[in-house]
């Protein structure tokens, strides 16, 4: 068996074009489920027994559940009562809830890790709890959680790959198609997996940057 | 004189477990006090009962005239009058030594920023930091961030300072630059509740000295008469075994 | 809506869920193996063996598993064209790669968690390699593998629903299947993912009582 890696570089454009569907897709869903983390997050931790309920509920339920499942449910199962979203509405709702219950739990992580201590000073000077919080566990409670977080977008960026499934034309199905077009498997796939690999490589960079400069204490 | 803190028949229990069995305790304005006792005596609850940090199980205690154990005390304005210096120092490390200083009375107090700023230069000098004011306390060393706490608590413009073990976690080159700012606040005059290991400080600067263990107050009076002449067998117990 | 839907339907799903433990069981099974290698591998004393196992787990783990599932299911039936390869070995293969990877990061992390110290009385005793890692730091990186790895348990569970790309029929694929039939795809879906909540939440909250346990 011959293998001809340079029968697939003029394909080269469309994929990386599939790649940034991927990307954004990801993005968008990383930041609306962090954006939904948060309150979840406080919700979690909070004083109504209400919203304790229900919060932890809705982190358990989509934790515990697969994301390929979630996204049936709403490509599919919510067109059986009428609402009918297109593959990318679909993956982007599906993959941002299923995120947002992740990333509550990173955010509870990282501002329980911040030293009772540094809580105690800021009650200490006479600091409210939203000022304690804001002032003294928000900052360093993100630090904390950042490299939780840098792995969790890693995860869910490639777990979007599952929105193929779906119809969604990101990477993988880009993929798929080019096999069934060139018949050269090997080859098609291995671009493949290096397109993800180094996206994911420079995720993990882009993290370490963002660390130096937005926490450079 | 009328007490600036009053504490009459102070309990605190930890679930089953009594930490404190009863302090009655006055300190007056000026008043530097120094409280020794073995570990577990509950000298540290005691202290952090006095601004609320522990939560008061039975008793009265009075600071500054507000009641600490009505039913909802203002927590935030009895600690704006009552200053506190950790055992851990717990500076901020995510603000430079400066904005550590600063923050606390712009937010809090919400005096203004310019008056804040002069006011935490003034303080900084008084610690000797005005060099690291705009440096992040990672850089800095122990006794260095203890005095940036010092600087941080008095920002506040306290009525009584509170110090909980305030050079236990120091190298031994680095206390007696802390012990030096902190003597220099008690000949000025500040209310100071000290909780200490340090004896040579709590002889020198203590208008008076509290023996504490398994919690109650044990022996009080001034240092000569608690270090040189100790009554109680307990206070000369615990004397012997550190002096 | 959901009276409706009876047993008929559920017999399937309940047997998806069968395979999809038996998937789950057997990747994990040989995930652990291949985990263990390259965990050590990661941490050998020689240099190539170092580096070729950090390649091999780092490009693993920056691959979807989806990627990983249909590499396999297009690709070894060009390479090894006397055996077609039927669908179950295929995902195990897949899965237990790719559990492979995540598995030898974690027995890395816990090998490394042993204090220096210990690997280094074991050396001043006499004790080889081998019997170093056996006696001495694997017993105690054992124990602090537990929690993630019955984490990444959870992960395999969800992972396997993938595996329905390739037309193996676990859960995920025998939902499809019967929503394909009855055209309730909202209710078939809401049952599959009951049950994999069955499967996993448990899993969970045993994980949970483990930890404390361990404080």
């Amino acid at each position: 068996m011959t293998f001809y890696f340079g029968d697939i570089l003029p394909y080269l454009p469309i994929l990386l074009k599939a790649l940034w569907v991927s990307i954004y897709v990801s993005v968008a869903a990383f930041v609306a489920g962090s954006i939904i983390g948060a309150p979840l997050a406080l919700a979690k931790a909070g004083p109504s027994r209400l919203l304790r309920t229900v919060s932890s509920t809705y982190i358990e339920v989509m934790r515990n559940t697969p994301l390929l499942v979630q996204l049936y449910l709403i490509y599919f199962g919510l067109g059986q009562v009428g609402l009918n979203f297109n593959p990318l509405w679909s993956a982007l709702i599906g993959m941002t809830l299923n995120n947002s219950a992740y990333t509550a739990e990173i955010f509870r992580g990282g501002f329980a890790a911040v030293p009772a201590g540094l809580r105690e000073a800021g009650s200490a000077l006479g600091m409210s709890s939203v000022q304690t919080f804001r002032y003294v566990v928000l900052k360093p409670g993100l630090r904390a959680a950042l490299p939780a977080l840098t792995n969790q977008f890693i995860i869910l960026f490639l777990y979007s790959s599952a929105a193929s499934i779906i119809s969604l034309n990101e990477l993988t199905s880009a993929l798929e198609d080019l096999n069934s077009e060139t018949l050269r498997t090997l080859e098609v796939f291995t671009y493949g997996a290096c397109l993800y690999y180094a996206t994911s490589v420079l995720i993990a960079a882009g993290s370490r940057v963002t660390e130096k400069v937005a926490f450079r204490w | 004189m009328n007490p600036i803190v009053s504490v009459e028949g102070l309990r605190k229990n930890f679930g089953k477990l009594e930490v404190l069995r009863g302090i009655d305790c006055e300190v007056e304005t000026n008043e530097v006090v120094c409280v020794i006792g073995p570990s577990g005596s509950g000298k540290s609850t005691f202290l952090r009962c006095l601004n609320l940090l522990e939560s008061i199980t039975a008793g009265t205690v009075v600071v500054n005239g507000h009641k600490l154990t009505e039913p909802r005390p203002d927590l935030n304005r009895v600690r704006q009058d009552v200053g506190m210096v950790f055992q851990q120092f717990n500076v901020f490390p995510h603000m430079k030594v400066l904005d550590n200083v600063t923050l606390a009375p712009i937010k809090v107090s919400k005096h203004p920023p310019d008056q804040v700023r002069e006011r935490a230069w003034a303080l900084l000098e008084k610690v000797g930091l005005t060099d690291k004011a705009d440096v992040y306390p990672s850089k800095l060393s122990g006794g260095q961030q203890q005095r940036v706490a010092i600087a941080r608590a008095l920002a506040m413009q306290p009525k009584v300072m509170l110090f909980d073990e305030p050079t236990s976690a120091l190298d031994p080159e680095t206390v007696g630059e802390v012990l030096g700012v902190m003597k220099d606040l008690a000949r000025e005059e500040m209310t100071m509740i000290v909780v200490t290991h340090e004896m040579g400080f709590a002889r020198e600067m203590a208008d008076r000295v509290i023996f504490m263990d398994h919690g109650v107050i044990v022996e009080e009076g001034g240092p000569v008469q608690i270090f040189d002449d100790p009554q109680q067998e307990r206070t000369q117990a615990f004397l012997s075994k550190i002096l | 809506m959901f009276a409706e839907f009876g047993v008929a339907n559920l017999r399937p799903l309940l047997e998806g869920a069968v395979l999809t433990l038996y998937l789950v069981a057997m990747s994990g099974f040989f995930g652990t193996i291949i985990g263990l290698v390259f965990g050590m591998a990661r941490v050998a004393p020689f240099a190539p063996v170092r580096w070729v196992a950090a390649t091999y787990v780092n490009f693993i783990r920056g691959q979807p598993v989806l990627i990983i599932l249909l590499f396999l299911y297009y690709a070894i039936p060009l390479m090894v064209p006397s055996a077609t390869f039927a669908r179950g070995p295929t995902a195990i293969i897949g899965l237990s790669v790719y559990a492979g990877a995540y598995i030898a990061e974690i027995v890395r992390g816990a090998i490394e968690s042993v204090p220096r110290g210990q690997g280094e009385a074991a050396s001043a005793l006499g004790m080889g390699y081998l019997l170093r890692y056996r006696y001495v730091v694997l017993p105690q990186a054992m124990k602090v593998a537990v929690p993630p790895s019955i984490g990444f348990l959870i992960s395999l569970v969800k992972a396997s629903s993938l595996v329905s790309v390739i037309n193996y029929v676990e859960l995920t694929k025998a939902g499809a299947i019967v929503s394909n039939l009855n055209q309730e795809p909202l209710v078939t879906f809401l049952v599959v993912a009951a049950l994999y909540f069955a499967l996993s939440y448990p899993i969970a909250l045993f994980g949970r009582w483990y930890e404390r346990r361990l404080v």
